[in-house]
């Protein structure tokens, strides 16, 4: 392995990175699953909107829910990643992976508006725009990355570019400290990628 | 009736400090990082003493926590939104390092 060239060595790891991504691909959610998954978020949806809990109200809304369920399921649910059965993976999801993201971004909340606070009073701001890189493909886990990046303390994502299946956000940064890109994503990331990289691929 | 009050007063207390980042910074994207953080954090705390504050049913209350998390979940996008049409429509941020501008020419 050490005699290939530097050229080569680039080649195969482009050609493993493509491997992965098909065989993530292939280990989607079947199609009942997805339609499973949708029935249930457009049902608990359907009750909070709705606030009565009759049997008339109940019946409409799960057959409603169905129909829409069953021509609908790709949109919301077409990202998650496929582990394990779908009653462990609705236990996991509603009891502790969302309680921990909002764990997490209540403290990230917090934290970033006593910083704007802090760069309004002082003004002690040293702004740029970077460029960073996620191992996150799917558009869904994307979306959430940068959602959560621009609720972080200092952050704030521009524009999102997809190269040679890496995906590449670009984020203005208030203070910056290094422009190395896996230094910077680290910091800039933190434990937000790691949670999502459970879920969406 | 402590815990209601105090969170509507940081609310208050963040979204002045929000305005005060709006008049204070230097270009739109800094701006920007103001009105959208401390909308997001002032919204949700005045939201959520809001909830716990009025005599209304239980499912009412829902109601509103959800609309904190559209809140949560659709600021950060209108701001995303502002700052790429900002920077395509040729506006020039006060940087150090503008890499954005430097890949798409």
């Amino acid at each position: 392995m050490s005699r290939v060239t530097f050229y080569l060595r680039e080649r195969i790891e482009e050609i493993k990175s493509r491997y992965e991504l098909e065989r993530q691909e292939s280990k989607k959610l079947p199609k009942e699953e997805k339609m499973i998954l949708t029935w249930i978020i457009i049902l608990i949806f359907w009750f909070i909107v709705s606030g009565e809990f009759y049997w008339q109200n109940m019946l409409v809304g799960g057959i409603v829910a169905l129909i829409i369920s069953s021509f609908m399921y790709e949109n919301l649910t077409d990202d998650l990643r496929c582990r394990g059965s779908l009653v462990r993976k609705i236990l996991f999801l509603s009891f502790i992976q969302i309680p921990q993201y909002i764990f997490i971004m209540i403290f990230q909340v917090v934290e970033s508006n006593f910083r704007v606070a802090k760069h309004a009073i002082f003004l002690d701001i040293d702004p740029g725009i970077i460029r960073i890189e996620t191992d996150l493909r799917s558009e869904t886990g994307t979306t959430l990355l940068s959602n959560s990046i621009t609720l972080t303390p200092g952050t704030l994502t521009i524009d999102v570019s997809k190269k040679l299946d890496k995906t590449y956000l670009y984020v203005h940064w208030i203070d910056v400290k290094t422009l190395n890109m896996k230094k910077a994503g680290d910091e800039i990331k933190g434990d937000v990628e790691r949670w999502l990289k459970k879920i969406f691929w | 009736m402590i815990i209601e009050y105090t969170l509507l007063a940081i609310g208050l207390s963040i979204m002045i400090f929000g305005m005060l980042g709006v008049l204070r910074f230097p270009d739109v994207f800094s701006r920007l990082h103001a009105s959208t953080k401390c909308d997001t954090g002032g919204a949700m705390s005045i939201l959520i003493a809001t909830a716990l504050l009025i005599d209304t049913p239980f499912m009412i209350k829902v109601k509103i926590l959800i609309l904190t998390f559209f809140i949560v979940m659709l600021n950060p996008m209108i701001s995303h939104a502002i700052a790429r049409g900002a920077h395509k429509a040729g506006v020039k941020p006060e940087v150090e390092v503008d890499m954005y501008a430097r890949d798409n020419p």
